[in-house]
């Protein structure tokens, strides 16, 4: 079946959570942890832009009139979760640029005194969050607003938040440790991980919560969240999104934050372990568009 | 009162002969491999030698409460004052955010304009003073359009006379196509 949203769309929803999720990292990191997190703040800085572009760049291509996109900023659509939605990335990618160039190296930066840099980088990364939490939200609320049986649930936004928050933390996480630049110190990844272990934890909950009410709901939205369970889409979410996404990543980072790793596999374990959160991430975003369209409502 | 545009479709009346989705393509030129309206089938029902089949023909149900229209970031989607719920290409960009909203299937991308595409309740026509294209053509006048706030209209008055259902109700579109799936052994008078 050849489905009205299909890659493009999950890529987009997939990039636009990985770049909320790295910046609210950086914006913390740089708020509570100051110059002992300042290598995890600039890469979470550095990243940030590029995923939602490469999103906002795949979405053009899907749209079936590309030239008419300009239309999208001619209103403010107050219904439409892709009308506000599209305000908002709008913004957020070019704040995210320019908090970009605030993080660059001093010789790089060409424009303005670094005294007054400083000052607006702090403004943004108090300012930023805000705007991240809705981008990465906002994809939820945009699936909700098209009332099919899976999209209709209501913790949607919030999985959509916190799996984005655990695969932009994933990816500051994997680039930091792989650079040979900056690269992250121990102690700084050891908080990341923990975070990252906490909000696995959360993932998992609310994916529960969701599949019991859903499974309590209409027969329709029953039968779309069983599709999940042990339907068509079964393998997806247990194989690789429960297995390889959630419980293979929780138990290496749980022993990497035991110590319990020969120093010679500690960066194979990083690594694998905020690679398969990004893989799993992905595939959460590519059932739920999937599943989406394929259940409909009886 | 408003005007309220809408559907009856009268199921027992049904032939399956698609002479409403012939009509449709070719008053509108729709391209090939999609399709405003459809004749749907219900398959086999009941045990031999008491089996039956009911053909249940569709297309947009230009509901009350259009999420195609609420999803749509440009306004293009819109709802008439009469309720019909039309799409206005200049500012369609092609996102399918109403395709994938409407819970009917009743849109489709139209790979010809890059648009959304869906039934116009052939509002062209109606502009003259006829009746939509799948309307007139069909032969067991088993599909009636009109103002279903008119009582007048043979709509209404089908309503009236015969118990009626709408399509999944229970998602609170709203939809404005009324089913009958009593014989009606006349088509009452009226506009």
């Amino acid at each position: 079946m050849e489905l009205t949203w299909a890659l493009m769309i999950v890529i987009y929803l997939f990039t636009a959570g990985l770049s909320a999720g790295s910046m609210i990292t950086s914006n913390l990191a740089f708020l509570y942890g100051g110059k002992d997190f300042e290598r995890v703040s600039r890469w979470g800085a550095y990243i940030s832009p590029f995923p939602i572009s490469l999103g906002l760049g795949v979405l053009l291509l899907d749209l079936g009139s590309p030239f008419n996109a300009y239309r999208l900023f001619m209103t403010l659509q107050v219904r439409s979760p892709m009308s506000y939605g599209s305000w908002a990335i709008l913004l957020f990618t070019v704040l995210s640029v320019i908090y970009l160039y605030l993080w660059l190296p001093e010789k790089y930066q060409i424009i303005g005194h670094i005294k007054s840099s400083e000052k607006w980088k702090k403004r943004l990364a108090i300012f930023l969050p805000f705007l991240s939490v809705g981008v990465a939200s906002y994809t939820g609320l945009l699936l909700n607003a098209a009332v099919s049986p899976l999209w209709k649930a209501p913790l949607l936004p919030v999985l959509f938040l916190v799996s984005a928050l655990s695969t932009g933390l994933a990816l500051v996480i994997l680039i930091a440790t792989l650079s040979p630049w900056q690269r992250a110190r121990h102690k700084e990844l050891h908080i990341l991980t923990k975070a990252d272990a906490g909000l696995i934890i959360v993932e998992c909950l609310i994916i529960i919560i969701m599949i019991a009410m859903g499974r309590l709901s209409s027969a329709s939205e029953a039968m779309a969240f069983g599709s999940l369970l042990y339907g068509h889409y079964a393998w997806i979410f247990w194989f690789l999104i429960v297995g390889l996404g959630l419980l293979i990543p929780f138990s290496l980072e749980l022993m990497e934050l035991k110590d319990k790793i020969p120093v010679k596999w500690a960066l194979s374990f990083t690594i694998s372990s905020s690679f398969l959160v990004l893989f799993g991430g992905f595939f959460v975003r590519y059932i739920i568009t999937y599943a989406g369209q394929t259940n409909g409502w009886f | 009162m408003a005007i309220r545009m809408g559907f009856v479709i009268i199921t027992s009346r049904c032939i399956d002969c698609d002479a409403c989705m012939v009509a449709c393509r070719a008053e509108n030129d729709v391209p090939l491999g999609h399709t405003r309206n459809w004749v749907k089938s219900s398959g086999v029902l009941g045990q031999f030698p008491k089996v039956r089949e009911v053909f249940q023909p569709g297309n947009c149900m230009h509901c009350d409460h259009p999420p195609c229209v609420s999803v749509c970031p440009t306004g293009a989607s819109q709802k008439r004052a009469d309720g019909i719920v039309i799409i206005e290409n200049s500012k369609c960009i092609g996102c399918k955010y109403c395709i994938v909203a409407c819970p009917y299937d009743a849109r489709f991308a139209n790979p010809e304009t890059g648009k959304a595409d869906k039934c116009t309740l052939c509002l062209h026509r109606l502009e003259q003073g006829l009746e939509p294209a799948c309307v007139q053509t069909c032969l067991g006048k088993s599909r009636q359009a009109g103002d279903l706030n008119d009582p007048d209209s043979i709509v209404s008055k089908l309503i009236a006379k015969y118990p009626t259902r709408v399509l999944l109700k229970q998602v609170g579109t709203g939809p404005n196509i009324y089913y009958i799936d009593e014989p009606v052994s006349e088509i009452p008078e009226g506009k």
